[in-house]
C-alpha cells in the first residue's frame, strides 16, 4: 500500500541497515562528542566568572570564546534535549532583530533586580537576559562592560554563565538517553523507522548551512544599497567571521559522516567545503564592517555563495540518495 | 456515498467528495478545490475588508465613540478569514510576495502616529522608528525630503512600506490600521488592550493627539489599499488568475505548494516565530495582534487555515461551505493510517489553540499568558506550540507518502530553479 513514488527505486537499493549506520555514527562522531564539549567548555566558563567576573579579565574572555566555539559547533543540531525546557534559547538568542537582549539586561541593572541570587528564579527571565549574546554585551559592550571584582555586574556574569553551564550539561545529560530514540527507531517514538532518524540528523546538516548563509551572512550583507554591519552575529567580541568558520567545520563533518556512502558525492562536498574554507580565510574581516565597501562586499558574498553551491549539493544529490525527502526546519516562515 | 469513518473516541470528518466517492481523488480535482478555497478565502477577506472600509469612512465623517467601536468590531471580523488564507503564504509565490502589503508585522508604530515615553526612540535597527508622519508634514527619510502634506495609498504603498529598507516600518495593512483603532497596548502585561480616544479623529477643539484631521486620512488611505490589495489577489485566485494557474504548472509542485504551506506556517512561523519567541521572551508586545489583543484568534484561524488546506473544506462567512477533494483523499487512499494520523494530530493543535482562545475570550489576556514566571499561560501557549510541531512530522510523513518531494526551502537556491528539484 505505501507508495513511495519518486524515491522508490533508490531507497529499494538502499540496504536498510546503511541508514542506521550513518545515523549512528553522525550520533558517536558528531553529536554526542560535540554536546560533550560544549558542557566542558561552558563548565569552564562559569569557573572562570566564579574566579574572576570583571568585564576585561583575560581567562573570563578566553573561556567565553572557547563556550561560544562550543555553541556554533551545536548550534544546528536542534534535536530533542536542546529543545526541551527552551535549553538551547537560553544559551544562546540571536538574531534579536528587535534589540531585546540591551533593553533586557539594562532593565535588570537598572532595577538591580535580585533575580540573579536566584538560579531557579533566574530561568524565568526573558531569553533575551540570558545565554552567550547576552553575556557579549556584558564583556564586550561600553554602555555595559565592568571593571569591578564585585557588584550587580559581576552577580549578572555569574548567573548568566552558571545557566549556560547547566544547561549545557543537562543537554548532554539528556541526550545519554535521548540517543536511543535515534539509534532505535520505533513506532511509538519520534522516529519511526530508519528513514526517519535519517532525515532528522540531515535536516541539521541543512539547517546548519542555511543559518550561516541567510543569517550570519545574509544579516550584514543586508542589501547592496543598505548593508547592515551592525547586524552581524557578535560583533562586539569580533567573532563574526569566526562564527561562520567554526559552523562550517562542523557542518563539514557531519557532511563527511552521512556522505560516507556516496563517494562522488563526497568528493563534491569536500571540494565545495574547501572553496568556502578558504574564502573564509581571506576574508580578514573578523566583524564584517566590510560589507558596506563595495569590494569587501564581494568577497563575503562570494563566500555566501558558497555555502548555497554546498546546499545545492545536499538537495539534489545527497538527499536523493540517501533516500531522504526533505523536512520542515525552524527557519521556514518570515 | 458517503464514507464515515469512526475510531474509539474520534469521530473523523465525514468525506462528501463526489470524486472520493467514484474512485479516488486524482491531484487535478485536489488542485482545483485547493484554488476555490483560495479565492473564496480571498473573496471574504475582501467582503469583510470593505464592511471595514465602511465603517472607517465612517468613523471618519462622524468621529463618535459608537462609530470607533464599529470599526474595530469590523476589523476583528476581517481577521477572520484572512487569518485563514495564511497557510497559502508560503509555497505559494505570488502570495508569498505580496502578502507583506497586508499582514506585516511586528512594527515600530512610531513611524505613523505618536507613542508613549516608553517607547523609546530610533533604534540601531531604524532611524525612522519614531519618524509621526501623522505629525509631519515634511520630514527626512533615508536622506531625502518628503512632502506628506498630502497622505494617499501611493505615499504609503511606495514611500513609507519598508521605508529605508527596514522592515519594521509597517506603514500598510491590517496591523496599521489596527494601531490607528486601538492604539498602543500600554498595561503591560496586565488585561486590555489599546485605549485610543475617539476624539483622536475629532474636529477641532476636541480633537485629543494632535493632527486628526491627517490620522483620519492615514487611516482611511490604509484602509482603500488594502481593499485594493486584497481585490489584487482575489483576482489571483479567480479563473485565469495567474496563482491559480501556478498551481497547476506542474502538479506534483502544485500539491508540494500545499504541504509547504501547511509544514512551513505550523511550524517555522507560527509554533517558532509567534508563539513560542514571545513566551521565551516575555514581552507582551510579541502578541502578532499586540494593539487589539487579538492575537489568541490569529493562532486559531491560522491552525484552522492549515486543518482545511488539508480536509479540503472551507467554511465561509455566510456559512455555505466550500469542500471537494483533498489531501486527505489522497492520502487516504494510499496509506489509511497515515491519513488518520494526519486528522488526529490537526485536530489535537485544533484543540490546544482552541484552549488558549477559549481562556482568552474568557479574561486570561493573551499578553497575561506571556508574563515572566507565568506557568499556566505557559502551559497554554506550549500546547499549541507542542501540537503545531506534532502534526508538522506528520506532514513530513504525508510529503514522502505522496512522493512529492519538492518542499521549498526559503532563501536556497533550489527555489530559484525548481525545475532542477524535479530533475
Amino acid at each position: 500500500m505505501l507508495k513511495r513514488l519518486v524515491f522508490g527505486a533508490v531507497f529499494l537499493a538502499q540496504p536498510v541497515m546503511a541508514e542506521q549506520l550513518l545515523v549512528n555514527d553522525a550520533l558517536d562522531a558528531h553529536i554526542l562528542p560535540r554536546y560533550e564539549v560544549l558542557a566542558e567548555s561552558t563548565a569552564h566558563l562559569h569557573d572562570a566568572a566564579q574566579t574572576s567576573c570583571a568585564s576585561n579579565a583575560p581567562d573570563l574572555r578566553q573561556a567565553f570564546g572557547q563556550a561560544f566555539d562550543g555553541w556554533v559547533g551545536v548550534s544546528h543540531i536542534r534535536t530533542g534535549p536542546s529543545e526541551e525546557n527552551e535549553r538551547a534559547f537560553a544559551i544562546a538568542f540571536w538574531p534579536d532583530t528587535k534589540g531585546f537582549t540591551p533593553k533586557s539586561l539594562a532593565t535588570l541593572i537598572r532595577d538591580q533586580d535580585p533575580v540573579v541570587q536566584d538560579p531557579v528564579e533566574f530561568k524565568t527571565l526573558s531569553i533575551a537576559a540570558r545565554g552567550l549574546y547576552a553575556l557579549e554585551f556584558l564583556l564586550y559592550d561600553p554602555a555595559f562592560v565592568s571593571e569591578a571584582k564585585e557588584g550587580y555586574h559581576c552577580d549578572l556574569v555569574k548567573a548568566i554563565t552558571t545557566e549556560i553551564a547547566r544547561n549545557a550539561s543537562e543537554i548532554r545529560n539528556a541526550w545519554q538517553s535521548y540517543q536511543a530514540k535515534l539509534r532505535e527507531p520505533s513506532p511509538d517514538g519520534p522516529y519511526r523507522d530508519e528513514t526517519e532518524a535519517l532525515r532528522e540528523v540531515y535536516k541539521a546538516l541543512g539547517t546548519g548551512l542555511q543559518f550561516t548563509a541567510d543569517a550570519r551572512l545574509g544579516r550584514p550583507l543586508g542589501t547592496f544599497e543598505r548593508p547592515r554591519p551592525k547586524r552581524a552575529e557578535a560583533r562586539r567580541s569580533q567573532r563574526s567571521l569566526r562564527h561562520v568558520e567554526v559552523s562550517l567545520q562542523s557542518t563539514y563533518e557531519l557532511a563527511l559522516i552521512l556522505s560516507q556512502t556516496e563517494l562522488d558525492i563526497r568528493q563534491s562536498l569536500r571540494l565545495a567545503f574547501d572553496r568556502a574554507f578558504e574564502l573564509a580565510a581571506a576574508l580578514e574581516d573578523s566583524d564584517f564592517s566590510g560589507v558596506a565597501d563595495p569590494m569587501a562586499r564581494f568577497r563575503v558574498e562570494v563566500l555566501q555563495q558558497s555555502i548555497l553551491r554546498i546546499m545545492d549539493i545536499l538537495t539534489l544529490e545527497l538527499a536523493p540518495a540517501l533516500g531522504v525527502n526533505p523536512g520542515f526546519n525552524a527557519l521556514d516562515g518570515d | 456515498m458517503k464514507t464515515v469513518t469512526f475510531l474509539s473516541g474520534i469521530a473523523l470528518l465525514a468525506t462528501t467528495t463526489s470524486s472520493f466517492a467514484a474512485g479516488h481523488a486524482s491531484k487535478t480535482d485536489v488542485l482545483t478545490n485547493y484554488a476555490n478555497i483560495a479565492e473564496a478565502k480571498y473573496a471574504d477577506s475582501l467582503t469583510t475588508a470593505k464592511a471595514l472600509q465602511d465603517a472607517v469612512n465612517a468613523l471618519v465623517a462622524a468621529p463618535s465613540a459608537e462609530n470607533l467601536q464599529a470599526a474595530k468590531s469590523a476589523w476583528l471580523a476581517s481577521r477572520v478569514p484572512y487569518q485563514q488564507t495564511e497557510v497559502y503564504r508560503f509555497g505559494n509565490t505570488i502570495v508569498d510576495d505580496w502578502e507583506g502589503k497586508v499582514n506585516a508585522w511586528p512594527l515600530d508604530e512610531g513611524l505613523i502616529d505618536y507613542v508613549d515615553a516608553s517607547y523609546g526612540g530610533a533604534t540601531d535597527e531604524n532611524a525612522a522608528a519614531v519618524l509621526n508622519v501623522i505629525a509631519n508634514p515634511m520630514f527626512e527619510l533615508g536622506g531625502t525630503t518628503v512632502d506628506a502634506t498630502v497622505i494617499t495609498p501611493d505615499l504609503l504603498e511606495n514611500t513609507l512600506q519598508e521605508a529605508d529598507g527596514v522592515e519594521a516600518n509597517v506603514a500598510t495593512g491590517y496591523h496599521a490600521i489596527e494601531f490607528l483603532l486601538w492604539g498602543q497596548d500600554l498595561n503591560g502585561h496586565e488585561a486590555g488592550a489599546g485605549a485610543r480616544p475617539w476624539t483622536d479623529y475629532a474636529a477641532g477643539d476636541a480633537c485629543t493627539g494632535g493632527n486628526c484631521d491627517r490620522r483620519g486620512a492615514y487611516l482611511v488611505a490604509a484602509t482603500d489599499l488594502l481593499v485594493s490589495d486584497l481585490m489584487w489577489i482575489t483576482a489571483q485566485w479567480s479563473e485565469g488568475g495567474d496563482a491559480r494557474a501556478a498551481v497547476f504548472a506542474n502538479e506534483d509542485a502544485g500539491i508540494s505548494a500545499m504541504l509547504t504551506g501547511m509544514g512551513s506556517l505550523s511550524y517555522g512561523e507560527t509554533a517558532g516565530e509567534r508563539m513560542r519567541l514571545g513566551v521565551m521572551l516575555n514581552d507582551p508586545e510579541e502578541e502578532h495582534s499586540c494593539f487589539s489583543d487579538n492575537t489568541h484568534n490569529d493562532h486559531y484561524y491560522d491552525g484552522l487555515g492549515v486543518q482545511n488546506v488539508y480536509l479540503g473544506s472551507y467554511t465561509r462567512i455566510d456559512g455555505s461551505v466550500v469542500s471537494g477533494a483533498s489531501l486527505s483523499d489522497l492520502v487516504a487512499h494510499d496509506d489509511a493510517a497515515l491519513d488518520i494520523e494526519m486528522k488526529t494530530k490537526l485536530a489535537d493543535t485544533m484543540k490546544a489553540l482552541g484552549a488558549i482562545k477559549h481562556q482568552a475570550e474568557a479574561g486570561f489576556a493573551y499578553d497575561q499568558m506571556l508574563e515572566r514566571g507565568n506557568s499556566n499561560g505557559e502551559a497554554l501557549i506550549m500546547g499549541g506550540v507542542n501540537g503545531l510541531i506534532d502534526q508538522t512530522r506528520s506532514i513530513e510523513r504525508v510529503v514522502a507518502a505522496l512522493g512529492v518531494d519538492a518542499i521549498e526551502f526559503e532563501g536556497s537556491d533550489s527555489l530559484d530553479n525548481p525545475s532542477a528539484v524535479f530533475e
